[in-house]
């Protein structure tokens, strides 16, 4: 049986998986049988160490014994990280918590150690230095992140992601214009984001403007009401996540994006969605390298395809049969992260996708108690 | 299907409405109310009703052959539930339902043709004659039919003439009914119109309720908020809103003579429409002091819904839903791993049927389509602390209760709020006189003129 010396050894290949794309310089090229073996590994480490995990896969029939491959591993709900702490890690080793935004009572945990988040940390770093356009070999960049610095929201996964991402790749000018109001909610500084803006114009400075589509929404209201609007110079991105959880009013992803595009003056192909989750430690783009990959300017939201690293995998599955959904058909969207090392590898997202030769287009979220008439609660 | 261009949502699907032909089609309405339908007595209406009714009934009857002939995807449900529907809603539609309808709403028979005195009125020295609103304007949602279905006939009964407005999802059935209607009396036929459109569309809705004499809605809590607040001021408005069901079965009923038929009826009303109806249940509770019995209750349900679903197959879900249901599935498996508390009985390789044990009282919403929660609870006061969040928006309860243990429970029952109690395999089949959420049908929409003499 495993113990904590093998969490420690998976942790280093999984590094070393991490890294060795990096090295070689292509990330998107997949290893089957290297991401089989540690899928297999972490999920028996899982297994053993977790134990509600282990139950749910027990009543599954799905030990480590009993599959043959990856795709075998047990897809724990999303819901479910609300309800159970889905983690091996004991109380007193858990150093970092971070919540699923949202305003039900409920919210989904993912607990970490000091080990457990640098792998996240690795991860999410990896895979944001290849589909953000401008990084690598050591440049830096200018970023204008609209949610809080990791320090005024130290539960929430995004921000720390970002946090980390523009420590280790933003120049000295980057900044956060986000922050959080007295009752927790999430607000953008509007004078300190066009003053940032207007800095980066000025400098020539390609900057990248990281947020959540509801706090673009919120500075496309702001820069209406006060007649602004930029031309951030060439190589500027956009990098946009989440919904819009009734922070602001919402507007479909296509008319989002043309409205970004005409407020910042960046390209629709410089527009990039992020798709990541609280329960997850990977997170998948629209953009991929190599660069010269088809770009996704100009695509509607139902024709982006998102891509995880390497390390992550999305499977499609028919909610219907619990079977691969057939070729072109929407099914929910499953996820196995080799970075999800603390939790659990694979979780049943509430998300709808198709799945692509390369990846996976997002259709939205499987409506809770969706029926026409009557039931309109929630659970 | 193909129909003649009687209605307005007989045309294509790309001709678009205008507000100006919504007011039009109100006025041909009225004209056509005040020629041929304004005179006619109850007595021909209920014939004609009843007539309607039994030709529904009928196997070989061209608009249920179509109507059973529609896609899943513009009927909703499988051949076999819709035609027990059908069969269900026409055979409450009988001459001498008819009059005991009007006589329990409007005290006489003939209220609508003449004036008449009830007893009291007599005593009074008073008669009084009631009157259907000239012109209604039915707002309709939702899956099932019969909520359309009977705002139309009900409509007729009272002399309306009627505008029904549906989405295009829920409109198929209702225009076969309408259709069905001007096939037997063209007259009839041509006061009524319908309509689809997504709802919301405030230029012809408001166009139309300028007109209308009476407006009812049935829809979300939002949609009928909505609509409520556009209706001006003058306009009878009837809202139907958001209501959820639930059923109880005591341990004396299930021990008793008539307790193996307890599931079969259970599963009867989770069959009926897929469950999906304001009507069906979302939780069977089951009286279980000792632990022993719910369970074993939820598995033998389990076991029936897995029979039926082989002659009474559920429609296809859509993806959305089926990704609801595995979704909540998978959470009570994580549940049931880790309690004895939760067991749960899934249909395989599909998401037709779904059963959820849960010792925990408290009310749960189902995602329906044949999801359904049995619960344990020692008594009726656990179970009247589990449903109270829902206690406002509770339709009917199911009861499967011992003979002598039914009055005191829907004594009980009644005074806690609910506005329909019926033996369990009958939650979705109400008799024609039933009060909707409580309300009375067709005295909530007539006029009355008072005569003191």
């Amino acid at each position: 049986m495993t113990d904590l010396l093998d969490i420690g050894i998976y942790a280093k290949q999984a590094r070393a998986f991490i890294t060795a794309g990096e090295k070689a310089g292509g990330l998107c090229q997949p290893d089957d049988r290297a991401f089989d073996q540690l899928a297999r590994e972490l999920f028996t480490l899982q297994f053993n160490r977790n134990e509600s995990y282990r139950r749910f896969c027990q009543a599954r029939d799905a030990t480590p014994k009993d599959i043959g491959d990856w795709t075998q591993i047990p897809a724990l709900p999303a819901a479910a990280f609300k309800h159970y702490e889905l983690t091996w890690l004991p109380a007193a080793e858990r150093t970092t918590v971070f919540y699923s935004s949202g305003t039900t009572a409920r919210r989904s945990r993912h607990f970490h150690n000091a080990a457990t988040l640098e792998l996240y940390e690795i991860s999410l770093l990896a895979w944001f230095q290849a589909c953000m356009p401008g990084l690598g070999n050591g440049v830096r960049g200018r970023f204008i992140s609209l949610t809080p610095p990791p320090t005024q929201a130290p539960h929430s996964s995004l921000a720390h992601m970002l946090g980390k991402a523009i420590t280790v790749y933003g120049d000295a000018a980057s900044e956060w214009t986000g922050g959080v109001d007295l009752a927790g909610g999430w607000v953008v500084n509007m004078e300190a984001t066009a003053k940032a803006l207007a800095k980066a114009s000025a400098e020539g400075c390609p900057a990248a403007i990281l947020g959540t589509a509801f706090s673009f929404v919120h500075l496309l209201d702001y820069a209406a009401e006060h007649r602004l609007v930029w031309k951030l110079p060439a190589g500027s991105a956009v990098m946009e996540t989440g919904g819009y959880k009734g922070r602001s009013r919402a507007l479909a992803k296509g008319a989002l994006h043309a409205e970004i595009s005409r407020l910042l003056g960046v390209p629709r192909g410089q527009i990039i969605c992020e798709y990541g989750m609280c329960e997850l430690s990977s997170q998948a783009y629209d953009r991929c390298p190599p660069p010269n990959a088809a770009p996704a300017g100009g695509l509607s939201a139902e024709e982006r395809v998102f891509h995880f690293p390497p390390w992550a995998r999305a499977r499609i599955i028919s909610p219907e049969t619990g079977a691969p959904a057939g070729n072109g058909e929407t099914g929910m969207i499953q996820i196995f992260d080799l970075a999800n090392l603390s939790s659990v590898l694979a979780v049943q997202t509430e998300d709808l996708g198709v799945a692509t030769p390369d990846g996976f287009r997002l259709l939205g979220r499987a409506a809770e108690a969706e029926t026409r008439g009557c039931s309109l609660m929630a659970v | 299907m193909t129909l003649p261009n009687y209605f307005l949502v007989d045309l294509p699907a790309e001709a678009s409405l205008t507000p100006m032909m919504v007011r039009e089609a109100a006025k041909t309405l009225k004209h056509n109310r005040e020629r041929y339908l304004a005179g006619r007595s109850t007595g021909g209406l209920i014939e004609f009703l009843a007539n309607l009714g039994r030709e529904w009934l009928q196997p070989d009857y061209p608009f249920r052959q179509m109507a059973l002939a529609l896609p899943h995807a513009q009927s909703g449900f499988s051949r076999e539930i819709l035609a027990a529907g059908l069969d269900q809603f026409f055979s409450r539609f009988t001459r001498e339902n008819l009059l005991q309808w009007i006589e329990q709403e409007l005290g006489q028979e003939n209220r609508l043709d003449v004036f008449c005195a009830s007893a009291p009125e007599k005593s009074g020295r008073r008669s009084s004659v009631a009157f259907g609103p000239a012109f209604q304007v039915h707002i309709t949602s939702g899956n099932l039919p019969c909520p359309a279905f009977t705002s139309i006939l009900s409509g007729l009964l009272l002399r309306s003439a009627q505008f029904v407005k549906g989405s295009s999802r829920s409109s198929a059935l209702p225009r076969l009914l309408a259709h069905s209607i001007y096939d037997l009396d063209p007259k009839l036929g041509a006061c009524l119109e319908l309509a689809a459109w997504k709802g919301g569309h405030e230029a012809l809705e408001n166009a139309l309720f300028e007109e209308a004499d009476c407006v009812t809605a049935t829809g979300s809590d939002d949609a009928i908020a909505s609509i409520r607040k556009r209706v001006p001021a003058h306009t009878r408005f009837l809202g139907y809103g958001h209501r959820v069901s639930f059923s109880y079965i005591t341990q004396r009923a299930l021990a008793g003579a008539g307790g193996a038929r307890l599931v079969p009826a259970a599963a009867r009303d989770i069959i009926a429409w897929d469950q999906l109806g304001c009507l069906s249940p979302h939780v069977i509770y089951v009286e279980d002091p000792d632990g022993r019995t719910a369970e074993p209750f939820a598995a033998r349900l389990a076991a029936e819904l897995e029979r039926r679903e082989i002659t009474e197959p559920r429609a296809a879900a859509s993806t959305a839903v089926a990704a609801t249901i595995a979704n909540r599935r998978a959470f009570y498996e994580v549940r049931a791993a880790h309690s004895p508390d939760t067991r749960h009985w899934f249909s395989s390789k599909s998401t037709a049927w779904t059963v959820i044990y849960e010792a925990d009282p408290l009310f749960q919403l189902s995602c329906l389509h044949r999801f359904i929660y049995v619960k344990s609870v020692k008594n009726t006061t656990e179970l009247l602390q589990g449903v109270d969040p829902v206690r406002a928006v509770v339709s009917t309860i199911g009861l499967g209760v011992a003979e002598d243990q039914a009055p005191h429970l829907a004594a009980e029952f009644a005074r806690w709020g609910a506005p329909r109690l019926c033996p369990i395999g009958q939650m979705q089949n109400p008799p024609l006189a039933w009060r909707h959420d409580g309300r009375p049908a067709l005295a909530g929409l007539v006029s009355w003129s008072d005569w003191e003499n």
